[in-house]
């Protein structure tokens, strides 16, 4: 069985707000292991670009653990993981913002190794050069600012930077939401060759059930900061149990006219305070939303095989 | 019937290094009353030009160069400013993509929708109030008398485009362009705005023209649709049959390049090498050549016109020639 | 052109045509003629020469104190937008504080306490201006702050100190400068009007606002003695500003290029 490379228990992060704490993650627990590709779904408000930024060190969890290549990093200060950081990097979302508008491609790409004084000059800049061959630019790039190259480009980039230090573990953060359809198709499939030749373990932050699914290997689905349903991408696609993943997969609008989809049985919210146990997803159910059960039980999960599980008083049954 | 939109000939250009190059070039098409067009491309393909430039929101640099905008069979770029003012919002409105800077942060919601209201109607705030809570509900917000006295910050995305729909619907246009409307909401929202207008245009026998870059939003909303690429028109055609049978390259390309969960997960995803043109670096010929896997030497003489062929137009030389050959 | 506005007015003070100092060269009070194009003083100093000299001095008190105005300014605000909490709020209340006070009050007694020179002068004006510098400093990193290529060079491993210096820097440096021209047109506002009420610059150095001094009783006989000095305030104050609105203009043209 291959390392668990990151290994996230019972995670929590509250935010103090104007009526009271928020909680942004709600005990949420995850692994993924050496190789593979993670890719947590989640819309808005569910929860996952903060446990992103917690796996990343750049925010202090306020419960539960992580452990990242066996360290545990959830209350280092930012001194203290700083060594880490050569291990497990991170693309973001916007290809523009990520980069430094004021600096040329080469500074930006060099940026990791110069944070830790690797090498001298020279070979640095053949490093960089190795880099921008590997994500599909060429040398002529180097001299560039950001403003003179296309979204793609930026984010390959990106990557290049990413992989400046040789880390581990790639952190995803939406990273190709911003890009045109044909684009993404491009940085995907040099996503993926990377981590074949590489060894990559890929944590995956997406919206897009698509991409989720073209990407990972196993996926977690998030609702409100909690993990409502993890499995497979078989298990997930077909066999979801959770009303929430079944709903999203509804209402994922397919260019395919030989399929048809099935409709959402979501129903319009209201704004009803919920039990902080019992289930989030309830106002949204159309099979919950008139149960006693969602309204007040405890949620727990429960484990169909080993890989598959979710929380809900009333799952979908095959 | 006759048109509601037709657009003949209609060139933006912007200032480059080279002078002024074409953003959108020669472009013509037509909508009925009643019919959801889509609008599909890419960045830099000028499909958010093209809504601009229906409703003369164009500024400099950029320029309408040449072509002809009817509006129900009046040419509107011929109207001065002050006689095209008043189809903006009555006859022709427009949605964009993202809710929260389409809405005034500091006014209410019900201010927002009275103040529209009373643009295009001598009505007393009374009744302009009373107009405002049915649009709130006819666009599917709930309790709508006290979302009146909501303000933009205290709303979700999915509400805010609605109320944004509410606005726009509030002089009661013929004509409703969303410009990747739905774009910046989450999935399941989308889903439900795009239900929203749907019978919205059901409804009111409204045409809406819907530009997006999301094959499956088109797929799922439109009648008819127009490809575009590099500023021109490449293929059209109703919906159903251009994208189960694509007959220009770039719309074939652009189906293949998807990634949904139809997709093969063991192989690449078939991706169209190089990049859309810039303004100042356009092909002579067609547009698409360069990228084109079936382009041969004559497709750099000159840029294709559209020609029709199994009940759709497409602007390619070789679509009898490919379209033959797939059926081999 | 206003390149050239300022340019003439940094090198002028050297090219002076007769020695400022020169008491009885000419007949006191001329009005302007051949000999002296700007007129004489009352102790028949060539007019224009003084006005160059003077030049100099404003000028030089003007730079000095908007450099100092820059760096107490800068650290002002970075240390505010960097460490936020109290210290943020701490530092730009206090800032607010000497900014609601009136700038030539406070001048009048931060001089009075410390005694006018060349020295003193640049030092009370930058210190006057650089509330402003501040606040523009601090909501300028605090905005960089929050962007993603921030969060990606935190992730690449930069210690804040780094970060600061060589990712946010060169982000807000433009707006710096900017806020360098308009301090720049302040400081020679300043400084005259100080230097006109008695304490800025004493005789027999002379700058603009104190030649406009001397000459302000006689205004009625003798206009040029306050005309001429305040005309080459004014032209000044308007170039310098003028001059960061180019820059402004510029720095707003290349961050939106062109996107369809």
């Amino acid at each position: 069985m291959s390392a668990q490379i990151i290994d996230v228990k019972n995670l929590s992060r509250a935010f103090k707000g104007s009526g009271g704490s928020v909680l942004a993650l709600d005990s949420i627990s995850l692994t993924v292991k050496e190789g593979t590709t993670l890719a947590v779904v989640g819309e808005s408000g569910s929860g996952k670009t903060t446990a992103a930024r917690l796996i990343l060190g750049l925010d202090k969890a306020t419960g539960g653990s992580i452990t990242v290549l066996g360290q545990e990093i959830s209350q280092l200060s930012s001194n203290q993981i700083r060594p880490l950081r050569r291990e497990i990097q991170v693309v973001q979302q916007d290809p523009f913002s990520q980069l430094n508008r004021r600096h040329t491609v080469k500074r930006i790409i060099e940026g990791p190794m110069l944070a830790f004084k690797v090498g001298d000059k020279s070979s640095r800049e053949q490093r960089v050069i190795e880099l921008l061959e590997a994500v599909g630019l060429q040398k002529e790039h180097l001299t560039r600012k950001p403003h003179e190259l296309s979204g793609g480009q930026c984010q390959r980039v990106a990557i290049a930077r990413a992989l400046a230090l040789d880390p581990k573990i790639l952190i995803l953060d939406e990273a190709v939401s911003a890009l045109d359809v044909s684009v993404r198709a491009q940085v995907l499939n040099l996503l993926k060759k990377l981590q074949k030749v590489r060894g990559l373990t890929y944590l995956f932050i997406t919206h897009d059930l698509g991409v989720a699914h073209y990407m990972a290997d196993e996926i977690v689905v998030m609702f409100r900061g909690r993990i409502v349903e993890r499995g497979t991408r078989e298990e997930i696609f077909q066999t979801p149990r959770h009303h929430y993943t079944a709903g999203l997969l509804a209402s994922v609008p397919v260019a395919d006219f030989s399929i048809t989809k099935k409709s959402s049985h979501e129903v319009v919210a209201q704004a009803t305070p919920v039990k902080t146990d019992a289930c989030a997803y309830r106002s949204r159910c159309a099979v919950g939303r008139d149960k006693k059960d969602c309204a007040e039980k405890t949620l727990t999960e429960t484990m169909g095989s080993q890989t598959h599980g979710w929380i809900c008083h009333f799952p979908i049954n095959r | 019937m006759s048109n509601v939109i037709e657009v003949r000939n209609l060139t933006v250009t912007v200032p480059t290094s080279k002078g002024r190059s074409p953003v959108i070039e020669n472009l013509s098409f037509s909508m009925k009353q009643g019919e959801k067009l889509g609008l599909v491309g890419e960045s830099g393909s000028g499909k958010s030009l093209t809504a601009y430039s229906l409703m003369r929101l164009i500024k400099n640099p950029v320029q309408i160069d040449s072509g002809e905008i009817f509006i129900n069979g009046v040419n509107v770029l011929q109207l001065s400013e002050e006689d095209f003012r008043k189809y903006r919002g009555s006859e022709i409105a427009m949605i964009y993509q993202d809710p929260m800077s389409a809405l005034n942060p500091i006014m209410k919601v019900g201010d927002q929708i009275i103040e529209s209201i009373q643009l295009h109607k001598k009505i007393s705030h009374k009744d302009a109030l009373k107009l405002a809570v049915e649009s709130l509900e006819s666009v599917g917000i709930p309790e709508p008398e006290e979302r009146i006295n909501s303000y933009p910050f205290e709303m979700s995305g999915g509400m805010l485009q609605r109320v944004v729909i509410a606005i726009a619907l509030s002089g009661e246009p013929k004509i409703l362009i969303a410009d990747e409307a739905t774009t910046a909401l989450d999935v399941t929202t989308q889903e439900r705005v795009l239900t929203l207008l749907n019978r919205l245009a059901e409804e009111r026998n409204l045409s809406v023209l819907l530009i997006t870059h999301d094959l499956g939003v088109a797929a799922q909303f439109t009648d008819r649709i127009n490809v575009m690429y590099g500023g021109r028109l490449v293929e059209r055609g109703p919906i159903k049959d251009v994208f189960t049978d694509p007959l220009h390259p770039y719309t074939r390309a652009l189906l293949d390049s998807r990634c949904d969960y139809t997709v093969d997960v063991n192989q690449p995803i078939k991706s169209i090498a190089g990049q859309p043109p810039r303004p100042d670096n356009r092909p002579s010929g067609c547009v698409f050549a360069p990228r084109c896997e079936h382009a041969q030497e004559r497709c750099a003489d000159s840029a294709p016109e559209l020609r029709t062929f199994s009940a759709r137009e497409v602007a390619c030389v070789r679509v009898e020639e490919l379209a033959l050959g797939k059926k081999l | 052109m206003v390149l050239a506005i300022v340019t003439i007015c940094l090198f002028c003070p050297w090219i002076a045509p007769r020695d400022p100092y020169e008491i009885g060269a000419s007949e006191p009070f001329l009005g302007p003629n051949k000999t002296n194009w700007f007129g004489t003083d009352d102790l028949g100093r060539d007019l224009l020469s003084r006005i160059l000299y003077g030049g100099r001095i404003t000028i030089l008190v003007a730079i000095a104190a908007t450099v100092i105005a820059l760096i107490i300014g800068t650290a002002w605000g970075l240390a505010a937008g960097v460490r936020r909490g109290w210290l943020d709020e701490a530092l730009m209340r206090t800032a607010d504080a000497t900014m609601a006070i009136p700038q030539i009050l406070f001048g009048l007694v931060c001089i009075s306490a410390v005694g006018a020179s060349v020295i003193s002068l640049p030092i009370v004006v930058g210190f006057l201006l650089s509330p402003t510098t501040a606040r523009m400093a601090r909501s300028a990193v605090v905005t960089e702050l929050s962007s993603q290529y921030v969060v990606a060079a935190q992730a690449s491993g930069f210690t804040r100190t780094r970060l600061i210096w060589s990712e946010v820097m060169p982000n807000i440096a433009p707006q710096l400068l900017v806020q360098l021209s308009i301090n720049a047109a302040a400081a020679v506002m300043l400084e005259a009007t100080l230097s006109f009420i008695g304490l800025g610059i004493q005789p027999p150095n002379a700058s603009w606002g104190t030649l406009m001094l001397q000459g302000y009783a006689k205004i009625w006989n003798t206009y040029w003695f306050v005309a001429f000095p305040a005309l080459a305030v004014t032209i000044t104050i308007l170039a310098f500003n003028a001059y960061g609105e180019r820059i402004r203009k510029n720095l707003d043209s290349r961050k939106s290029t062109v996107n369809e």
